[in-house]
């Protein structure tokens, strides 16, 4: 996985712009709770072959998720959700989501064996890797879904990144440091990572400083004029 | 330097969540433009020798503006910025100084091409990239931060080079040396890797979002338009009250 770490520091800078009027630390906890539970599903690689970013690294679960959340609260007479939660704990739920589906799964998904897309309706491994660019030579460029017409037969090849299915891919996080079938006298290595590379330092860092600055800020409007 | 593009992005992003009540489309787009101004010093390059990620992206440009905004509206008896702007105009010139800073440096500090933090004063490129785990062999292993690393910078950070040693190429000016190359293929990225991507969706979407809310707010009933507004106005009716009493 992409660090915990990482993913909430994101998710405190997207959270921070969605929350609005119901800004406060026990959103901002339950938003964190959201980012970090998918991660259970590295304690279930013991159990079931891949299931590290395959349960809790999908956006078929989120977005049924989003769809009974919105039949729940708009379409039906009476909401089972409303009556038991508040409405600022709806409108947590909704960016709870949004968090997931914009800052856990796609950071995932651009890292290392990527995450299982649309599992469990397609069980397949994708990457997001590519770059998007406009060149004087070659116009409009995108590298991250390459489509191929084969001249002859017509026939089309799509590749978005797709690798291997549950059976074959191995994702290493600290439960499960390596892939289970690899048997080596080694001792253990369980690696935590905190941020891997300077980007995600930066998103930890930017997440850190909108917090801090929200802090200030509601602070200021009183302060300004003493 | 990093994508414009991810520069304008991260900018979005800081506006949505800092601005506040002040969030709007007109404040949206000037934190957004001071997010995209540090990319401008590659127009200087195209003169100035190995400008780009230096002559806007150095910290000396963000320090002078935050002292100016923090003396002419906390030090000063009369602030000629809130007394033209009011509290709006405070607080989006505070979100774009950190968005100058934060969306606009930040991302080639952190990124790959580095940044000439001290320049004109010290001239190396600082890139800030490596790595920060806890691993049960070796414990906590960070390489971010060296000291005394080799090197023509005097931060313990990683140098890529000097203004001398290492050109910088952009859309603008494809080699990063001094003169029109006319007729060299230029490239402009958008994105250069797919967390770049995420982001950039992750804004629009966001975006999306807030001013959907606002119309959504704008057109329900007018009563819950006013309630909402009228928790914002006494903050501030009281500072100016304030700033009158004084």
């Amino acid at each position: 996985m992409v660090s915990s770490v990482v993913h909430a520091g994101f998710a405190l800078l997207l959270a921070a712009g969605l929350l609005g009027d119901h800004y406060d630390r026990r959103a901002l906890a339950a938003v964190l709770a959201i980012v970090v539970i998918p991660e259970a599903d590295s304690l279930l690689g013991p159990v079931m072959s891949g299931a590290h970013r395959t349960v809790g690294h999908n956006l078929v679960l989120p977005a049924a998720a989003a769809a009974l959340l919105y039949y729940d609260t708009r379409l039906r007479e009476r909401s089972a959700l409303r009556e038991r939660l508040a409405d600022r704990w709806i409108a947590v739920a909704w960016v709870g989501l949004f968090v997931h589906a914009f800052a856990h799964v796609p950071l995932d998904w651009v890292h290392l064996e990527g995450v299982n897309v649309f599992w469990p309706l397609r069980d397949r491994f994708y990457v997001l890797d590519g770059e998007i660019l406009l060149s004087t030579a070659d116009g409009f460029v995108q590298t991250f879904v390459d489509l191929q017409i084969d001249p002859e037969t017509g026939s089309r090849t799509l590749d978005a990144g797709g690798g291997g299915t549950t059976e074959t891919v191995h994702v290493n996080n600290p439960v499960e440091p390596r892939a289970p079938d690899e048997a080596t006298e080694e001792p253990v290595e369980r690696i935590f990572p905190i941020a891997n590379a300077g980007w995600r330092l930066y998103l930890i860092g930017t997440g850190l400083f909108a917090l801090a600055a929200r802090r200030l800020q509601d602070r200021s409007p009183r302060e300004d004029g003493a | 330097m990093a994508p414009t593009l991810v520069n304008a992005a991260f900018g979005a992003l800081l506006a949505a969540a800092l601005l506040g009540a002040a969030f709007d489309r007109r404040s949206l787009a000037v934190v957004v433009a001071a997010a995209v101004l540090p990319d401008l010093d590659a127009v200087a390059s195209l003169a100035v020798p190995g400008a780009t990620n230096a002559l806007l992206h150095a910290v000396w440009l963000p320090i002078v503006a935050g002292v100016g905004l923090y003396w002419d509206t906390r030090m000063r008896d009369a602030s000629r910025l809130r007394g033209r702007a009011g509290w709006r105009g405070v607080r989006v010139a505070w979100v774009a100084l950190a968005a100058l800073l934060v969306a606009g440096v930040g991302p080639d500090l952190f990124g790959r091409e580095g940044v000439n933090l001290l320049y004109p004063l010290g001239d190396a490129y600082y890139l800030v990239n490596g790595g920060f785990l806890f691993s049960t062999e070796d414990g906590i292993v960070q390489t971010f931060v060296s000291f005394g690393a080799e090197g023509p910078g005097i931060l313990p950070l990683e140098a890529l080079g000097t203004t001398e040693s290492y050109a910088i190429g952009t859309f603008i000016n494809p080699d990063g040396r001094p003169g029109l190359s006319l007729g060299v293929e230029r490239e402009l990225h958008l994105v250069r890797t797919g967390w770049q991507l995420v982001v950039v969706a992750a804004a629009t979407a966001l975006l999306a979002v807030r001013f959907r809310r606002g119309g959504r707010a704008g057109r329900e009933s007018r009563t819950g338009r006013e309630s909402h507004e009228s928790r914002e106005i006494p903050s501030e009716s009281t500072e100016d009250a304030a700033e009158v009493s004084r």
